[in-house]
């Protein structure tokens, strides 16, 4: 069939997929290896060592930025810069491109791994990274996308198999999240505040984070399934028609899905009741997609015995069927009350991540090793044993955590028949679940343990490969060109241009209509209940705050619960953060809410209880921060932060713009005083634990009316 | 309060339009994939990642 007089032979750019796998495997140890340390400090809190870079407020983001870019990211541009140029019959467009796709990606991973654990973070979710990073994280995605598309445009196929739509989605999407989401204004090298404050922060904030998950860990995972689940299974897709549906369903109904982040919290009703609309949609798409990969394998279980490596496939695809049934359910409000803010949510994402992320990366991974090097895998019994321990892992994980997350969720709620709260001390509730964070930890152990094993016996597989390495080559030729059919229906699918602007179309049709009304809404608030801006000093100690990752474990957003109300005071206001760059409403609450904690103790408490949370809480898992009382706050720089608030319409008068330092310290000296008198040390005013005392104060504080 | 800033999606008849459109878009999706000539076309389509085994 083939004419030879057509065929061409080219060589596939293999040396980059090799890069990215290697970086993937080094990258996931890290991000395994971190994502430990915080589970076994969350058990045995001084695991922190006393040192505030490994500390739980900042290792958490290093943790997940590790996992999601430098461990997912990695993995999926092995799988598409692979995959890619198979389907597409051609080779990478530019190698360097490609080159400088790999180092670029791989310096901002390390200057991450660098500003995260000293404390430069914005504390967006997944969005931590400050402004030059974010800069070069654009620069190098653009790159990225002139590279794919470069061979798009050169190809010699011309239909575009369905794992390409996927990609094409990811690049498209992921560079419009990443831009909205990054509108800051820079105060310093390493310092900036978002243009959105409060509510429109939150909402913009969690399009974003959710469309991570979707457009960074759901789609781009789906092409890699679509390509590597027929291979190894050496059989089609089951139905090529499902997954059409399936791409085009979840490129319109995910991106609607971020508000069920925000359930019960003072973002407008519609928007909550929009995002878990659609959140319960996305179940028949995704479930979609799960079966197709399923009953792909369905025919070639035989290869279980031959192939082991089909097996972290099938876990995979369960995953994301248990994860996406999962999701949509605790999208709807009503189990939202119950499962937000506790780690049933940690359970949630881990099995996705571990499960599917994880597990269909190393299935793609040992697919990929022995061919690449052309070779054979080392060991496929370690394969095994990889695989039925990091399964164990995963599900002790899983288990406890939602055994957890519910518990403490009863017991938050729980009211004594006279409508009293039964557990009023916050860390009772805390005390009861600190086994099941043990628990986690071994199974996190377990998950590890199994990576190592991988670790290994990719190192043996390709210490025995053979020394020369050549790129693939391959005689192609070219094909779809109107040999197959002349019928008109097809050319949507082979206009790679058409296809991405109808991708975008899709999602910027959900992303305006949700965010655009919540943008404009702080122009309505009620002038009566708009409150005070922070004073100078109590600005520099939110961005403390920020800077010690206190949101990781602690939310300021009171939702209008009977429980929550009886707990924390009365539900809060859009205008209560209307001010607030970046917005802290937080996701977690490992220790209670904030958002009324003014005033509710005196300035010696928050001293003593930032000195050691003990001394005031018995039992608390909180670190200590001792680094507070030695740090001097930086007072000079806040004429510059203040002009920026002023720049993005806070109300601060002229003078205090001017003289921001000054007012600051003079605050200082008061509070300072007040400790003294108290029988606190002399001379903290400098330091830094007075502005975290003064915003820390002030939460709650700031109506007219209070 | 809101109000003002959410008054166009109070109109009835954009919102429904945004229905009619996205059904219509799903319904059209699912008519055009299931159509019977394309069977072909689809095996051909789903071969695509199992075809490229003549490397050297």
């Amino acid at each position: 069939m083939t004419n030879s007089s057509l065929s061409e032979r080219i060589y596939y750019d293999d040396d980059i997929v090799k890069k990215f796998v290697l970086a993937t495997m080094i990258w996931a140890g890290a991000a395994f290896l971190f994502g430990l340390l915080a589970a076994f400090q969350l058990a045995y809190w001084p695991l922190n060592g006393n040192l505030e870079w490994i500390t739980f407020g900042r290792l958490r983001p290093l943790h997940t930025n590790a996992a999601i870019f430098a461990f997912g990211g990695n993995a999926i541009f092995a799988g598409i810069y692979h995959s890619s140029q198979r389907l597409l019959k051609a080779r990478m467009f530019s190698d360097l491109l490609s080159k400088m796709h790999f180092w670029g990606w791989q310096l901002i991973i390390l200057s991450a791994a660098i500003t995260l654990p000293l404390g430069y973070s914005q504390s967006k979710e997944y969005a931590e990274l400050e402004w030059p990073i974010d800069i070069a994280i654009t620069v190098v995605w653009v790159l990225f996308a002139i590279n794919f598309f470069g061979t798009i445009k050169r190809r010699r196929e011309k239909h575009l198999y369905v794992a390409l739509w996927f990609y094409i989605a990811t690049i498209i999407t992921v560079a419009t999240l990443h831009i909205v989401n990054s509108i800051e204004i820079p105060v310093a090298f390493l310092q900036s505040y978002p243009v959105y404050a409060g509510i429109q922060d939150a909402m913009v904030q969690w399009w974003y984070g959710h469309n991570a998950v979707a457009f960074f860990l759901t789609t781009p995972f789906l092409g890699l399934m679509y390509y590597y689940v027929p291979k190894a299974a050496n059989r089609p897709v089951y139905s090529y028609r499902l997954s059409i549906i399936h791409f085009w369903a979840l490129v319109f109904i995910y991106i609607w899905a971020g508000p069920h982040h925000l359930l019960y919290t003072s973002l407008p009703a519609w928007a909550q009741t929009l995002g878990m609309v659609f959140s319960v949609m996305l179940w028949a798409p995704s479930w979609g997609g799960m079966i197709n990969g399923l009953l792909t394998i369905k025919g070639s279980w035989h290869l279980l015995r031959t192939e082991p490596l089909i097996k972290f496939f099938v876990a995979a695809l369960t995953f994301y069927g248990m994860v996406t049934f999962e999701g949509p359910l605790l999208s709807i409000k009503s189990v939202s009350a119950v499962g937000h803010y506790t780690d049933w949510i940690v359970g949630h994402v881990h099995s996705g991540t571990l499960g599917w992320n994880g597990f269909l990366t190393f299935g793609m991974i040992y697919y990929l090793v022995p061919r690449l090097w052309k070779t054979e895998l080392y060991s496929k019994k370690l394969l095994e044993n990889h695989f039925w321990i990091g399964l164990t892992g995963v599900l002790l994980y899983y288990i406890s955590m939602v055994v957890a997350g519910i518990t403490q969720s009863m017991m938050w709620r729980a009211l004594t028949p006279e409508g009293a709260l039964v557990y009023p001390d916050f860390i009772e509730t805390v005390v009861r679940i600190v086994p099941l964070y043990w628990v986690r930890a071994i199974g996190g152990t377990l998950y590890l343990i199994g990576f190592f094993m991988m670790g290994y016996n990719i190192y043996k597989t390709i210490r025995l490969a053979p020394a020369e390495q050549n790129d693939e080559a391959a005689d192609v030729v070219r094909s779809g060109y109107g040999e197959l059919t002349k019928e008109t229906h097809r050319k949507l699918e082979g206009m790679g241009l058409t296809f991405s602007v109808l991708t975008f179309l899709a999602i910027a049709v959900g992303s305006v209509i949700e965010i655009y009304p919540t943008l404009s809404l702080h122009k309505y608030v009620n002038a009566a209940d708009i409150i005070e801006p922070y004073t100078p000093l109590e600005l520099a100690g939110r961005d403390i705050y920020v800077k010690e990752g206190c949101y990781n474990c602690h939310s300021q957003q009171i939702r209008p619960i009977v429980s929550e109300v009886l707990r924390y005071g009365k539900a809060s206001t859009i205008e209560e953060s209307m001010y607030d760059r970046p917005f802290q409403w937080g996701s977690k609450r490992t220790g209670p809410d904030l958002a009324r904690v003014g005033k509710k103790y005196p300035n010696l408490w928050h001293l003593n209880h930032m000195l050691d949370p003990r001394a005031v809480t018995p039992k608390s898992i909180m670190p200590s921060y001792p680094w507070l009382f030695e740090k001097d706050t930086n007072f000079l720089i806040l004429r510059k932060k203040l002009s920026v608030m002023s720049y993005l319409g806070v109300p601060y008068e002229q003078d205090v713009v001017a003289n921001a330092d000054i007012h600051a310290q003079k605050q200082a000296l008061e509070i300072a005083a007040d400790l003294e008198e108290n029988g606190a040390p002399k001379g903290l005013s400098k330091k830094e634990i007075v502005a975290l005392i003064a915003y820390l104060q002030s939460l709650g504080q700031k109506g007219k009316s209070e | 309060m809101k109000q003002e800033g959410l008054k166009y999606f109070t109109d009835t008849n954009l919102t429904a339009v945004g229905l009619i459109i996205f059904f219509a878009f799903f319904v059209g999706l699912l008519f055009w994939v299931y159509r019977k000539s394309s069977s072909e076309i689809y095996i051909e389509m789903s071969r695509l990642p199992l075809k490229e085994e003549n490397s050297k």
